[in-house]
């Protein structure tokens, strides 16, 4: 390349509708932004790829995303029959499940957990299991021939689990557990068995 | 001083170094004008943050919330879509004032050129005139030289660090503002550094970069070619009248003096008199340096004006024209799009879905559906809401939503909601009208959905 102090009209060969350009130098602040820019990609090389000092942002957030998925998993499955008895005598715990369960079940199984269009959930007689974590497991899944709809994808199990230990508190740990008869809906609920 | 040629830049030389610029002073007119202008756009600037509307900051970008106040309403996420009207109705009307108006954009409310004529009047302050600054830029480092340089670039810093924060203001509020000023920054680190990478960048651009960023950055400058056509108004020579150049008395003169007052003033290094060029940011500074100078040789001002190319060239300046005509029958169409875009936001958001499974269920005498029912709350105060479903057979019964939804300010709530009829009347599949009608703003939200029963 010749510099413009060899050759004052430094004129591109090229002509299109009749314009030509000259070939004047770039100013020097633009060439050290293009300089500053190659320091740079190298600086990111060197960091991310060659010798993986830091870790590039994209699998970053992979990795956080996958911790914090293993973490949720741990949480779910170390619940026990024993740890949501426990939760069911926990105030708070009660309390922010029976606003999902008012919010989200009172429409099938009434505010008072005695069963309408859904079964009672106070009395002894269960229909799909009585124990807690079988408690779980019909709210997770559902049982949909019947309406009652998967809720795991739509409350989360955190909220599920606080709407069990809502209902459980309407329980106690050791009581009688009998197999139900298919519930009609509407039926007149018997007496609540237990309760507050 | 070197002449301004077409064929490069003024402010880079042929090494690719650059050549600060030294405008000179100028009065006049549009000087004037302009300056009372720009006082007023920075009063404004920093000024909205602190007006309270409706309880809020008159633009308040809260994005920490994720709620925008503008002059008393509230945006929410949800609401972000009328952005697009906003934003392509600013970028057309540029289009639109350039058309009619050329760069008075440039030349009148550009920030750049706001901030830069204050910057201009604080070297002025530190520095002296034109004549001295170059002096200054000559001589060797003295006390005095030290001096005066740093005073204009702790100047440069305060002003820039003001702006910073102004613009701060815009996003966390003038409250917000004050009690990061009161913390430690390690509590606020995201915003600390924000402002200052932002005083940083105003810095160096008030220092050194200045007319860099109009010249090649800006893209609205380079879009003009394609914008203007020879009706536009710009700021241009006369040169019918003012050539050939030529002294006072010299016989076939034409009015121009070639005194390079207009070269001397140019913040963008250019001869105005070489034509319409790029660099030209329409700052009208050549406008009063001319008039003044062919005041005192008794000559009617206007040499160098705003005027349109075809108005130079002796024509008449069509201002109706078919570019201008298309351009304000589409302004006028997007400002009607965005009227009645404004006009549905909602203070609730609303989605009625069915639950997933199957699409109905029987039982004994019944048949049912189950939706899912979200509202969202838009406003800063909590609201009740009301659901009532119309348009289904007598036996339609529904719960779900007894005793109202209160949902929180910018809360949101789900309930699950049963529509129960009897076996008899749920064949097939009907639609259910169903309203959310919330109580503190009258709002009525409807949405159809269909109740799917057997033999659908």
């Amino acid at each position: 390349m010749k510099s413009p102090a060899e050759d004052p009209e430094p004129l591109r060969p090229h002509s299109y509708d009749g314009i030509q350009e000259y070939d004047k130098r770039l100013p020097n602040w633009w060439l050290f932004t293009l300089y500053g820019a190659i320091v740079y990609a190298i600086g990111y090389w060197v960091l991310f790829h060659q010798f993986e000092i830091g870790m590039e942002p994209g699998l970053a957030v992979e990795i956080t995303m996958r911790e914090n998925q293993q973490t949720a998993t741990r949480n779910a499955s170390i619940l026990s029959d024993e740890l949501l008895w426990k939760l069911s005598r926990d105030p708070q715990i009660v309390a922010a499940g029976k606003t999902t369960y008012d919010n989200m079940c009172a429409s099938c199984h009434l505010p008072t957990l005695a069963g309408q269009i859904g079964p009672n959930l106070i009395d002894e007689f269960w229909l799909h299991g009585g124990h807690p974590l079988a408690v779980v497991r019909t709210i997770n899944e559902g049982v949909v021939p019947k309406g009652m709809i998967a809720w795991a994808s739509v409350l989360g199990q955190e909220k599920i689990k606080e709407v069990t230990a809502y209902i459980l508190s309407y329980h106690r740990e050791g009581e009688p557990v009998q197999q139900a008869p298919p519930w009609v809906p509407g039926q007149i609920a018997p007496p609540a068995s237990a309760g507050h | 001083m070197e002449t301004p040629t077409l064929d490069s830049v003024t402010t880079i030389r042929d090494d690719g170094s650059r050549r600060m610029l030294h405008p000179a002073d100028v009065r006049g007119r549009f000087t004037r004008w302009r300056a009372i202008f720009g006082w007023l756009l920075l009063a404004v600037y920093a000024g909205l943050p602190w007006i309270p509307v409706n309880g809020n900051p008159a633009v308040f970008l809260d994005v920490a919330h994720r709620q925008f106040h503008l002059f008393g309403l509230t945006f929410v996420m949800q609401d972000l879509w009328v952005a697009f009207f906003l934003i392509s109705g600013v970028g057309f009307s540029l289009f639109y004032v350039t058309a009619l108006l050329g760069r008075v954009w440039c030349g009148w409310a550009c920030p750049q050129t706001v901030y830069l004529d204050v910057v201009r009047r604080i070297e002025r302050l530190f520095e002296g005139d034109a004549m001295a600054q170059e002096r200054l830029d000559r001589s060797a480092w003295t006390l005095e030289k030290t001096l005066r340089r740093g005073g204009k670039q702790f100047a440069f810093f305060l002003f820039s660090a003001a702006l910073s924060h102004v613009f701060l203001c815009y996003y966390v509020s003038p409250a917000g503002l004050l009690a990061m000023m009161h913390g430690p920054p390690r509590e606020h680190w995201g915003s600390f550094v924000f402002v200052f990478l932002m005083t940083g960048a105003m810095w160096f651009n008030f220092a050194w970069f200045r007319e860099q960023f109009c010249i090649v950055l800006c893209p609205y400058g380079r879009l003009q070619s394609a914008l203007i056509d020879n009706d536009s108004l710009v700021i241009g020579y006369d040169a019918n009248r003012g050539e050939p150049r030529g002294r006072k008395g010299t016989a076939g003169a034409g009015d121009c003096v070639d005194c390079l007052r207009c070269v001397k003033v140019c913040p963008t290094g250019i001869d105005i008199r070489q034509g319409l060029q790029m660099e030209c940011i329409g700052c009208a500074a050549c406008i009063d340096a001319c008039d003044e100078v062919m005041t005192k040789l008794d000559r009617p001002r206007g040499l160098v004006r705003y005027d349109s190319l075809h108005g130079f060239a002796g024509k008449v300046r069509r201002i109706l024209r078919p570019r201008l005509i298309l351009y304000t029958g589409l302004l006028l169409l997007g400002a009607a799009a965005m009227t009645y875009a404004l006009s549905t936001l909602r203070p609730v958001t609303v989605s009625l879905t069915r639950v997933r499974g199957t699409p109905y269920v029987l039982a004994a005498e019944e048949v049912r559906n189950q939706f899912l029912l979200r509202i969202l709350n838009k406003r800063n105060a909590p609201q009740t809401f009301t659901v009532t479903i119309s348009d289904g057979p007598p036996t339609l019964r529904w719960s779900g939503t007894e005793g109202g939804v209160l949902v929180g300010p910018l809360g949101e709530e789900m309930r699950s909601i049963v529509v129960t009829t009897s076996r008899e009347e749920g064949h097939g599949t009907f639609p259910l009208n169903v309203r959310v009608h919330s109580v503190e703003h009258r709002t009525v939200i409807e949405t159809i959905v269909p109740f799917i029963g057997p033999g659908y």
